[in-house]
């Protein structure tokens, strides 16, 4: 890596009494580069991103944010913007009085703290709204603005976990332009998500955490070589989907297979021509496929293999 | 200065809730009038009076009964019409005076001054308490009159010296207690009631709107806040100083009300307005720390008001501390409550000042800053360990 890193982050450990959350992770983003945190529910994503911004202290593990020792470190929050998971702003306050009290914790001129609002309602398409109260608010526009809220001290890395769960597929597309915008304008970006498309669509490299612990790391051209001439097979069928995983995992060259919503996901060498004994599989089992789908691997078979689980169960 | 955002941003919130500011405003209101209204209806019992003997003696009763602190005496023409004035609740009690009180061949017999309450009511049975002890008080000046009747001088002649007599006469068991009241506790009736329900009042509201706190906890923005560069110190201290606000106007509200409308006195003015200031705090701190230690605002706005009646009644809000066991004073000087009425009671029956009350002082502002303290610690470890 040739650009200096804005967040460089390594052997982060976390337990909330005795559950590990997170176990060793690191990983380091570059100046103007997108980096992706795919992981299932409960994967300690929230929690690595809580460490980063310095809003939980790690049990073990060192931060360094644009080269300063972050832990502990008051002045370095200056330099991160942080869009929570949840929505954190004042449902009675307005669009543009939330976004001034926060902006003011920035210790910014009175200008600044205006100019500052109007840009990140602007950036967030949000400015005829800014006169409303919060409560007023739509989902989507509520997630609209809890990114410009992350946007008001123009931060060197800013952290996004999860920004566009509950968005319609429009506010969607507008927010995940906008982050690879980010990244061009030379923005640290971390991007958390259990959406294996988005992953692939914003993201410079992705790692994949899983159960605490980073699994995978790379480009997503990296990561999907790991798997070799391997296929990802989508069966979509009714029924007893474990007893057909489980059929699967008998046929010859299925190296995983892993149940999801109405689906049995495996991952297999050759996979075309391992259909006819795939399907036969299934019909020994007694279970009836309505659809099969082989796919060019993707994260989500990257995920698959080295976990066993799918990633949206 | 990051406070002075923080301690705005929620005062705008306070200021935008029209249903919380109108009670914020309306219930020191309704506790004044409250307290106000019941404490000079329990100052003076009402006491309405049938003279039936109508001679110089009886006419003495009457005016020692209307001279009698607490008691306001009306005149009735019958027992029929003073009878129906007690059931009436018109009058808290009757007083009938026989025929025959003073004269010279029937004062060598019994005479029984008929006092009327009914017996269902307490009220009615401590004005006719009251009035009992005003007629024994007499009636032991009629027995030495009768007395000294016998060995010369007309009845009322002596009546009238037995009087003079006593007046000079120091009642040595009642003035013992006299004095002691007056220097273990506030005054009786309203002087009484009124700090001592402000201290009550502005901490349980304090506590109760912890809720604020917890439902702002839980919105995630103390998390925001402090993934700004601010301290959980600067947070708690923001937070506090709307509190502070809203607790001093409803002092001020309570003090202005009692003054002017019910003559409250709240003694030397600097000392009273150090105390109430202080007293704004203890409550803010106490505040912040329920808002960091109840999980939901619904516990907060539950538990509030029974934390703060618990302390009130320890601390000597409810009742003097004077008249409880030793021990139980010293559990009450754990809350803050008996810190503050020890030094209203200062300020009100000894003509107190800032230096009479320095020690109170000192020690409420002990209690401010521990409060304080463990609210930040508590912040700061939600926020740290577990995520607020
Ligand atoms: N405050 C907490 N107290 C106790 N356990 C917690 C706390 N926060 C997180 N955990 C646990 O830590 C693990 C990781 O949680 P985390 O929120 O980091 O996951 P995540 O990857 O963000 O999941 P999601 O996609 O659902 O947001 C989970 O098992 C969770 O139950
Ligand atoms: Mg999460």
């Amino acid at each position: 890596m040739s650009r200096p890193p804005v967040l460089e982050c390594a052997g982060l450990t976390k337990s909330f009494g005795t559950r590990l959350a997170v176990d060793g992770v690191g990983f380091r983003i570059a100046e103007g580069e997108v980096y992706g945190l795919l992981g299932p529910n409960g994967a300690g994503k929230t929690t690595t991103m809580k460490m980063v911004c310095g809003l939980l202290e790690p049990d073990k593990g060192s931060i360094s944010i644009a080269g300063q020792q972050a832990i502990g470190n008051l002045e370095v929050k200056g330099l991160i913007g942080y869009v929570p998971q949840e929505v954190a702003l004042y449902p009675d306050l307005t669009a543009y009085e939330n976004l001034a009290f926060l902006a003011r914790l920035y210790k910014l001129g009175r200008r600044t703290v205006a100019a500052r609002v109007e840009e990140a309602l602007e950036l967030t398409e949000l400015s005829d709204r800014r006169n409303d109260r919060l409560d007023s608010f739509s989902g989507g526009m509520k997630r609209r603005m809890n990114i410009a809220a992350g946007l008001l001290n123009h931060p060197k890395l800013l952290v996004l976990d999860e920004p566009t769960v509950g968005v319609d597929p429009q506010s969607r597309h507008a927010i995940l332009e906008r982050v690879q915008a980010f990244g061009r304008e030379g923005l640290a970006v971390v991007y958390t998500t259990h959406y294996m498309e988005e992953a692939e669509r914003v993201c410079d490299r992705v790692g994949i955490i899983d159960h605490g612990r980073l699994i995978a790391e790379g480009t997503r051209r990296e990561l999907v070589a790991q798997l070799g001439e391997q296929d990802r097979i989508e069966l979509n069928a009714s029924g007893d989907l474990e007893r057909l995983a489980e059929a699967c995992r008998a046929v010859d060259g299925v190296s995983s297979a892993a149940t999801a919503e109405n689906s049995v996901h495996l991952v297999a060498t050759e996979g075309r021509h391992l259909l006819p004994a795939i399907l036969e599989a299934a019909d020994a089992a007694d279970i009836s496929i309505t659809s099969v789908d082989v796919v060019e691997p993707d994260l989500e078979a990257v995920f698959l293999n080295l976990t066993g689980t799918a990633l949206r169960e | 200065m990051r406070a002075l955002a923080i301690a705005r941003a929620s005062g705008r919130r306070v200021l935008r809730d029209r249903v919380a500011l109108f009670f914020l405003i309306i219930l020191p209101i309704v506790v004044i009038v409250v307290v106000g209204a019941v404490a000079q209806g329990f100052n003076t019992f009402r006491v309405g009076v049938v003279d039936l003997d109508g001679t110089q003696a009886s006419r003495q009763l009457v005016a020692e009964l209307s001279h009698a602190s607490g008691l306001a005496v009306i005149a009735y023409p019958s027992v029929g019409s003073l009878e129906k004035a007690v059931a009436r609740s018109e009058i808290n009690t009757g007083v009938v005076i026989p025929r025959g009180l003073s004269t010279d061949e029937l004062s060598a017999r019994a005479v029984t001054v008929g006092v009327i309450a009914e017996q269902a009511n307490s009220t009615q049975q401590a004005a006719g308490t009251r009035v009992t002890s005003v007629v024994e008080e007499f009636g032991a000046r009629v027995e030495a009159a009768q007395f000294a009747t016998r060995y010369g001088g007309s009845f009322v002649q002596n009546l009238s010296r037995a009087s003079s007599l006593e007046s000079s006469t120091p009642r040595v068991g009642l003035s013992s207690q006299v004095v002691h009241t007056s220097q273990g506790s506030l005054p009786p009736g309203y002087e009484y009631s009124a700090p001592t329900e402000l201290v009550l009042f502005v901490f349980l509201m304090a506590i109760a709107g912890g809720a604020t706190i917890v439902e702002t906890r839980r919105l995630g923005m103390f998390e925001r806040m402090s993934a700004a560069p601010v301290r959980p110190r600067t947070i708690i201290a923001g937070e506090s100083i709307t509190y502070v606000v809203i607790a001093a106007v409803q002092s001020l509200v309570i003090v202005a009300i009692g003054s002017v409308v019910f003559g409250v006195s709240w003694g030397n003015p600097l000392a009273a307005a150090a105390l109430l200031i202080l007293w704004c705090l203890v409550g803010a701190g106490a505040g912040m720390v329920a808002g960091t230690f109840f999980r939901t605002p619904e516990q907060a706005s539950a538990m509030g008001p029974i934390v703060g009646i618990v302390f009130a009644m320890l601390g000597g809000c409810m009742w003097p501390l004077s008249i409880v066991s030793t021990t139980m004073r010293e559990i009450g000087h754990a809350t803050p409550q008996a810190w503050a009425v020890d030094a209203w009671t200062n300020l009100l029956s000894n003509h107190g000042d800032l230096v009479t009350i320095s020690h109170e002082l000192g020690i409420l502002v002990l209690f401010a800053l521990g409060f304080f303290g463990l609210a930040t610690f508590r912040l700061k470890r939600m926020l740290s360990s577990r995520g607020a």
